[in-house]
């Protein structure tokens, strides 16, 4: 039995789940019951295309020798490379694309492959050689300005994943649950027996499994509590998927503080002299991105004197091929990271992903491999209060110039803009661009008349550096953004104007009743998740449903006056 | 008081500015680059503290030498006294913690310590908000630079002619929270994109209106240096270094320093159709009517 029955999810849950399933055989068993039940087209094409992405190998797929390129988008393309090995035929694939559509991000993703397979053949190549900086660059003087910021180690023995438990006015933030579910699932993987049938250099492989770590002991999770009376939150972090608690409890942390957190962590991931931890650095660490836990997670790493990604989307562990001349130390090579945090975030343009890979280059070590991660991007787990794990208290002295700044007073806001719970919500986007104070007035407008409306907007209005007159300015919070990042709001109709559809913001908004896209561009990405689309300039028709709605107060009036 | 406030060029995401290609990569070489628009806020909050406690506002960048005209920019949009400008080709592609060690060091270049570094939250393009945080924690591990507290999200702020710095931050968690601190100078601040100044006395917006001229006239002559035959260090309130005169190790800072790097940009898979648009004409009278009739019911009044 598949793990997900698709006949009880929506199409939306069910999209990223599906991408995540490696196994043909449970996909085939979750198509049969699909069509077995309402027999759904977009979820027979989901996983009829997962299907097909798996089963790279099977005989009705596909031969890259012949492929017609054309008729694939770039990502099939760029999955059907990374199954051949031979560079006569990538060579062959390039070619045609080039005399074919010649789209440059298909002949990026080819070549890249040619390269990577090019490399693997000269992938023993030698050590690379340490050259000590003063014999490097004896034009400089020695040691030279950086050198106080870099820790120096080379080699060193890494293990576990150390999570941040964020606590706000003596609760668990939602999205530390979140980060633990996720750590768990990770580990259990990552601890598990690797499977001989399965090459684990290959990229595409399922969340893999290395039997623990380097001597085949199992790696943990660590949940790691800094505040005042921190240590009733053990249990729950137990619960939800850590093997170890590490607590630091002091009056003067009630509140989160840069210096004294950023302290506390480093001593206790790499200076603390413990039984357990007979490591130098954990191997991975986890964040929240808050405010404060994106702070903390930047400090941190940079103690540490390593790196990480912000405001990751996902998570995962396994190989990853590398050919980044600074981290491989030879040009024209290709070497294998084994156990690598990837760590994928939504790209600036809103339609890409960019996976950030923090890795060791030879004779510096860049680790613990650091990452933030979105509250909300996890499920919360099922917490399961028969899960044992060891609590242990991290307890030194805390100097007093740690504690610069005084907090005289906290004082909670009122939730702000909340938009979910409007029957209407008009959204604008970037195609607000040619007249942006008009575009928010015109939405404005649309809102007023509605009983229950609000304005909403896309990411990409609050980032572009609009100049919008003083009267509407006060809308243009992140407050009133909608998507990944912002509110997710169901409302009975969902009017989008000039917003093209990034998934970030599909996510916010895909479950309304009714939507109604007006854009410009035929072709935009929100088509393809509108009830409505109204190809035209918002600029022209939101005044004509706003003349329309005013005017349908006086129907009858109207039309009597054209009876006459 | 000496303000530092560091700035990042990035690409000018406004419609019809940006450029995508056809697969919806940014065409960089075809998109302008302007100054940070998180950035202008870390600059008004310099500026709303010179109007109130005078001194000086120095801006500081790191890039290729046509981030010349980011400086501008902020010099001419918000308000500057003099620029200062890292680059060298060593230093390209850097990650936050290769930026922020080559940022703290063009700050010890300095001829004396600022009494606050601003920094703005987040950069447009990169988006992580790291670099401010992280030069601060090379300040601290520095020994010839003071320690100085950091505080992040900042969206009002006061300094004492004590010194003593007030501030209010926002916290955001499963509730959102505004903190009120006090600590002394010198300090490194982050201002929210919230921080809105404020010049409630006369004789503050009077002040405000005068330096706002004077740093639109600068910035017009700087503007008479960047041209093609003139070169912008010889602007007296402009100054670059490079990364021999900054002693850096070539090997530890720029894309050879950086702990991190991207190893993929993968086109999101478009998901297959979920809805069946009616695609309606601006110029479909009978498709417009369908669209009113679904958004009549919840009109006012009906």
């Amino acid at each position: 039995m598949p793990e997900i029955d698709p006949t009880e999810h929506d199409i939306s849950e069910l999209g990223p789940k599906v991408n995540q399933i490696d196994d043909e055989q449970e996909l085939e068993e979750m198509l049969a019951m699909e069509k077995g039940g309402e027999a759904r087209d977009p979820v027979i094409t989901l996983i009829e295309s997962r299907l097909e992405t798996v089963g790279g190998e099977d005989e009705e797929a596909v031969d890259p020798a012949e492929a017609d390129l054309s008729e694939m988008t770039i990502a099939e393309i760029a999955n059907m490379v990374r199954g051949v090995d031979d560079v006569d035929i990538l060579d062959g694939i390039l070619e045609r694309e080039k005399s074919g559509k010649e789209r440059k991000g298909a002949i990026t993703q080819i070549e890249n492959r040619i390269e990577a397979v090019r490399g693997t053949s000269e992938e023993d190549a030698e050590e690379v050689e340490y050259v000590p900086p003063e014999e490097k660059h004896p034009d400089l003087e020695h040691p030279t300005a950086d050198k106080q910021y870099v820790e120096g180690t080379v080699d060193g023995e890494y293990r576990d994943m150390w999570v941040y438990c964020e606590t706000q006015q003596g609760d668990l933030v939602d999205v530390s649950k979140e980060m633990l579910g996720r750590a768990r699932e990770m580990l259990d993987d990552y601890n598990a027996e690797p499977d001989d049938d399965t090459d684990r250099t290959d990229v595409d492989a399922a969340a893999a499994s290395y039997g623990g770590d380097e001597d085949g002991n199992p790696e943990e999770v660590v949940a790691v509590l800094i505040g005042d009376g921190v240590e009733e939150h053990a249990e729950e972090c137990i619960a939800c998927g850590a093997d170890r608690v590490v607590y630091h409890e002091d009056e003067r942390l009630a509140r989160f503080r840069h210096k004294p957190y950023t302290e506390i962590f480093a001593h206790m991931s790499r200076d603390w002299e413990q039984e357990w931890r007979d490591y130098h650095e954990p191997r991975y660490t986890v964040f929240p991105a808050t405010n404060n836990g994106r702070d903390l997670s930047a400090l941190v790493q940079g103690e540490l004197d390593s790196g990480l990604a912000s405001d990751c989307s996902d998570l995962y562990i396994e190989d990853a091929q590398i050919s980044n001349p600074e981290k491989t130390g030879q040009p024209g090579t290709t070497k294998t990271f084994e156990r690598v945090l990837h760590m994928p975030r939504p790209d600036f343009s809103g339609f890409e992903y960019s996976t950030i890979l923090c890795l060791d280059k030879p004779h510096r070590d860049f680790h613990p491999q650091g990452a933030s991660v979105i509250p909300g991007t996890f499920d919360l787990p099922d917490p399961d209060y028969d899960r044992e794990g060891a609590v242990v208290e991290h307890d030194i002295e805390l100097p007093d110039d740690w504690f610069q700044i005084e907090i005289t007073a906290s004082d909670q806001l009122d939730d702000g803009v909340d938009l979910t719970g409007n029957e209407v919500v008009v959204a604008l986007g970037r195609g607000i661009g040619e007249n942006p104070t008009e575009g928010i007035e015109l939405g404005l407008e649309l809102v007023d008349q509605f009983e229950e409306a609000d304005l909403g907007l896309s990411r990409g209005v609050i980032t572009a550096s609009y100049q919008f007159g003083g009267h509407v300015e006060q809308y243009i919070t992140e407050e009133r953004q909608i998507g990944e990042s912002g509110q997710v709001v169901e409302p009975d109709v969902y009017i989008a104007a000039g917003i093209s559809g990034a998934v970030q913001h599909k996510v916010g908004m895909d479950e309304s009743d009714t939507i109604i896209a007006i854009n410009t561009n035929a072709d935009a990405d929100i088509r393809d998740f509108s009830d409505y689309f109204i190809e035209g300039d918002l600029f022209e028709i939101l005044p004509r449903l706003t003349e329309a709605l005013d005017r349908g107060e006086f129907a009858e009036a109207m039309q009597e006056v054209s009876d006459d | 008081m000496h303000s530092v406030v560091l700035t990042k060029g990035v690409p000018d995401f406004r419609e019809g500015v940006v450029e995508f290609d056809e697969d919806g990569h940014l065409e960089r070489g075809k998109t302008p680059t302007v100054m940070n628009p998180n950035d202008k806020h870390a600059l008004r909050a310099a500026l709303q503290t010179k109007v109130r406690h005078g001194g000086k506002i120095s801006l500081l960048s790191m890039g290729p030498p046509g981030y010349a005209e980011v400086l501008q920019e902020g010099m001419r949009d918000v308000y500057a006294d003099d620029l200062y400008l890292l680059s060298d080709r060593e230093m390209g592609a850097a990650d936050t913690w290769a930026t922020s060690m080559t940022v703290a060091t063009g700050l010890e270049h300095m001829e004396t310590e600022p009494d606050i570094v601003f920094s703005g939250f987040k950069t447009a393009d990169g988006e992580t908000g790291h670099t401010g945080p992280q030069t601060n924690w090379c300040i601290d591990i520095n020994e010839n630079l003071t320690d100085r507290p950091l505080i992040t999200h900042v969206i009002a702020l006061d300094v004492d002619d004590d010194g003593t710095v007030r501030a209010k931050r926002l916290v955001e968690g499963d509730v959102s929270e505004i903190e009120t601190l006090e600590t002394e100078l010198p300090a490194f601040i982050v201002p929210d994109p919230e921080f809105e100044p404020t010049y409630r006395k006369a004789e503050h917006r009077l002040r405000h209106k005068q330096f706002r001229a004077e740093t639109r006239e600068r910035a017009a002559e700087f503007g008479e240096y960047l041209g093609a035959d003139k070169e912008p260090t010889d602007f007296e309130q402009f100054t670059m270094w490079n990364q021999k005169e900054l002693n850096l190790d070539p090997d530890f800072i720029g894309l050879s320093g950086s702990p991190t790097i991207v190893s993929g940009v993968d086109p999101i898979p478009k998901a297959p159709s979920e809805r069946e648009a009616q695609l309606v004409d601006a110029d479909d009278d009978e498709g417009m009517a369908d669209v009113f009739e679904e958004m009549q019911p919840y009109a006012v009044g009906d």
